[in-house]
């Protein structure tokens, strides 16, 4: 950097605190070091997967908590490329930052590369990766409370006896998840019958789960729940259930959220009432501020978990929410996570 | 191969050639497996539908019926345009892509661009058409092998896709690259085409796109097997040297089965966009293995031997029936991969083992 940094960081923080009615920066003088002067810091986030809605809307949480803290971004996109993520950690070493957040990636390449990271004095969290270092924080969505949520409103709803179609495929990690506290239910509430179980990841998903789906339901009329623990699932079972004519029937339970899903459960009659889901940008806020209480001294636990939201379809029509962005907004729960938040931290602007 | 050949004069000749003193010295044992050959494929689909009937609940009704049907439209039309780049002797491994590109542009279209069904129905047909000329061109002009030209073509798809919304499927409502929120929706019309269904003796039993699917497949069916044009491109399939010697212009036929290719699978993408309501980022490689696993399976119905439309429609029918039947067996989805594959492994054994040994 050419400029002081002193005075440019002074002056960046000034400014955004005047400009941008920026609640915590009238306060950035009470930020714990490196944080009195933010522009000094340099964080980096090397990416794994970047294509899609959730990679998004996890960059736009990163982005937003940086810009509260003040302190600078990079971002390094390696495309689903292992040897280039890993590249791209030494890259960043090289660069000099203060702190790195890896997001996915692979346990066997970027193990190494978190550890040279750690040696260099670099400060690192890892977002869905497994880097095997106990220096290195985990952040976590939970997948098994995404399925303990849905499955309780289920309950909830149903009673604790009723028959399930239950949409699954073996072998991928979050899935898998999901299904130990599937299995755990059925031990527990021994009224719940599994009558059918299918699922597959062949692409267009929806389409191919929805021609499943309409073979189960009618193979299997009596099926009052289907527990599909992936909103590609769920969306497929719902145009099976529409198609067959047996909306009014049958409930769906599912896991994550999208727009679609959202205009999709708010159909009139649609029998998807409700989905459990942790909000990608919160994933992302949380990320950065774990990240920033390290750099501060802090110690903000090994693993990090952001708990999820229960969503039900009423609360969707009730609140009229069309979009994530509205989700956001009227859910406070959704928007927000009380998850490395220690009294100096600045949170990112919410309207 | 009496009776059957009669319409088809230009096969006639040659096969009667060849057959002749066979038939004539082992007529007995001859004519059962000619009925094995040309009846054995429906025998075995006859007997699955039995089988799925009697284990299941449900499996026997119309509206099961119509489900099946409705599971393979997609592909089964997508399997009908990869028969037209058969019989010319080409193969199009882009149609996949090219469905899941024109559900995106229909998506697009609509939501993005707010425009009508009719506009993105046009547009999708046009992606479709235009793709297939790309293809056709650079297969006989730029000489490069069909396989190649068509993987690429592929992967080319695959990424164009994405381009627009930055990698983000496409719905209703959906958020911007700028940031900004799409304004428009899916029209009612448009969806209709993947959720309207038609009165037949049952009232709402037969959904648009088996109705697509069984129109397609006759006018395939018709166009190949009774038109000039039809029996040309096979002609162009079977010798292009020969045809073109006789005067036909090969490359045009060749050009022009990859243009059908291409809106087939583009209305495939149609009917895959009005049925899910929205647009999905997808390669498309699942449409494309099941479309050619159709087209193949085709070879033996009939004991025709080559690409039909008849055989790729029946084909079509076949895996529907078989994944549907073991869906409704609650049978685990990867033994449904493995099912597929055996039942495309014995139709090419069937088709090439015994119509070897009849003296082709």
């Amino acid at each position: 950097m050419e400029f002081s940094r002193r005075h440019l960081g002074k002056l960046a923080a000034g400014l955004l605190g005047a400009g941008l009615l920026w609640p915590a920066a009238a306060g950035a003088q009470d930020m714990p070091a490196p944080f009195d002067n933010p522009g000094d810091v340099e964080i980096a986030l090397v990416r794994y997967l970047s294509t899609g809605d959730f990679f998004q809307a996890y960059l736009s949480g990163v982005e937003a908590q940086a810009k509260a803290l003040g302190v600078n971004l990079r971002v390094l996109d390696s495309r689903q490329d292992a040897a280039l993520q890993a590249d791209m950690v030494d890259q960043a070493i090289a660069l000099g930052v203060d702190g790195i957040v890896i997001q996915h990636g692979l346990t066997e390449s970027m193990k190494e590369a978190a550890q040279r990271a750690v040696d260099a004095g670099i400060k690192v969290v890892a977002f869905d990766v497994n880097v095997e270092n106990d220096a290195i924080p985990q952040i976590e969505q939970s997948d098994r409370d995404l399925a303990r949520l849905a499955l309780e409103k289920a309950i909830k709803d149903n009673g604790e006896a009723w028959k399930a179609g239950y949409v699954y495929v073996a072998g991928i990690a979050p899935l898998d998840r999901r299904n130990e506290t599937w299995v755990e239910f059925k031990e527990k509430y021994q009224g719940l019958e599994e009558v059918a179980q299918f699922g597959t990841l062949d692409n267009p998903i929806a389409n191919s789960v929805a021609n499943q789906a309409r073979s189960v339901v009618t193979a299997n009329p009596d099926i009052q729940v289907m527990f599909a623990p992936y909103d590609e699932f769920a969306k497929g079972v719902k145009i099976a259930v529409d198609e067959a004519g047996l909306s009014d029937g049958i409930k769906i339970y599912s896991a994550d959220i999208s727009t679609a899903d959202i205009s999709a459960m708010r159909e009139p009659g649609s029998a998807w009432v409700a989905t459990a889901a942790t909000n990608p940008a919160v994933v992302g806020e949380v990320s950065v501020r774990a990240l920033a209480m390290m750099l501060a001294g802090e110690n903000p636990g090994h693993n990090v978990v952001v708990p999820p939201t229960l969503i039900t379809q009423e609360q969707l029509n009730a609140q009229d929410i069309k979009n994530m962005e509205e989700l956001s907004q009227k859910l406070p729960q959704f928007a927000h996570a009380d998850v490395a938040v220690p009294a100096w931290m600045p949170l990112p602007p919410r309207d | 191969m009496e009776g059957r050949d009669v319409p088809m004069d230009s096969k006639l000749t040659e096969d009667r050639v060849v057959e002749m003193p066979e038939i004539a010295a082992e007529r007995p044992s001859l004519h059962l497996r000619t009925i094995l050959i040309r009846y054995g494929f429906l025998a075995l689909l006859a007997g699955l539908v039995v089988f799925f009937s009697l284990a299941t609940r449900g499996f026997a009704s119309p509206q099961a019926a119509v489900f099946i049907l409705q599971s393979v439209s997609i592909t089964g039309i997508l399997a009908l345009g990869v028969t037209a780049t058969l019989v010319v002797g080409g193969f199009d491994l882009s149609i996949g892509s090219i469905a899941t590109s024109s559900m995106m542009a229909a998506a697009y279209v609509m939501v993005v661009l707010e425009q009508n069904a009719l506009v993105a129905v046009l547009v999708c047909l046009a992606i479709g058409a235009l793709v297939g000329l790309i293809n056709g061109l650079i297969i006989c002009y730029m000489r490069v092998p069909d396989l190649l030209a068509t993987l690429g073509m592929m992967f080319l798809l695959i990424g164009l896709q994405r381009i627009p919304t930055e990698g983000r499927s496409i719905a209703a409502g959906m958020t911007m690259p700028d940031g900004s929120t799409a304004e428009g929706v899916f029209s009612p019309a448009f969806l209709a085409l993947g959720r309207h269904r038609f009165d037949f003796f049952i009232p709402n039993l037969v959904p648009a796109s088996v109705v697509v699917l069984v129109v397609l497949a006759v006018l395939i069916w018709f166009f190949l097997e009774y038109t000039r044009f039809g029996r040309m491109m096979y002609a162009v399939g079977s010798n292009a040297r020969a045809a073109e010697f006789a005067g036909a212009p090969v490359n045009a036929y060749k050009i022009w089965a990859y243009v059908i290719s291409g809106v087939f699978a583009s209305i495939g993408g149609i009917l895959l966009a009005a049925r899910l309501g929205r647009g999905d980022i997808a390669s498309g490689n699942n449409l494309l293995l099941d479309a050619v696993a159709a087209a193949l399976i085709g070879f033996a119905v009939l004991g025709a031997a080559k690409p039909n439309a008849l055989g790729t429609a029946v084909g079509a029918l076949f895996v529907g029936v078989v994944l549907q039947g073991l869906t409704m067996m609650n049978v685990p989805y990867y033994t449904q991969d493995f099912v597929k594959g055996a039942v495309l492994v014995v139709a090419l054994v069937f088709t090439f083992a015994l119509l070897g040994r009849n003296g082709r």
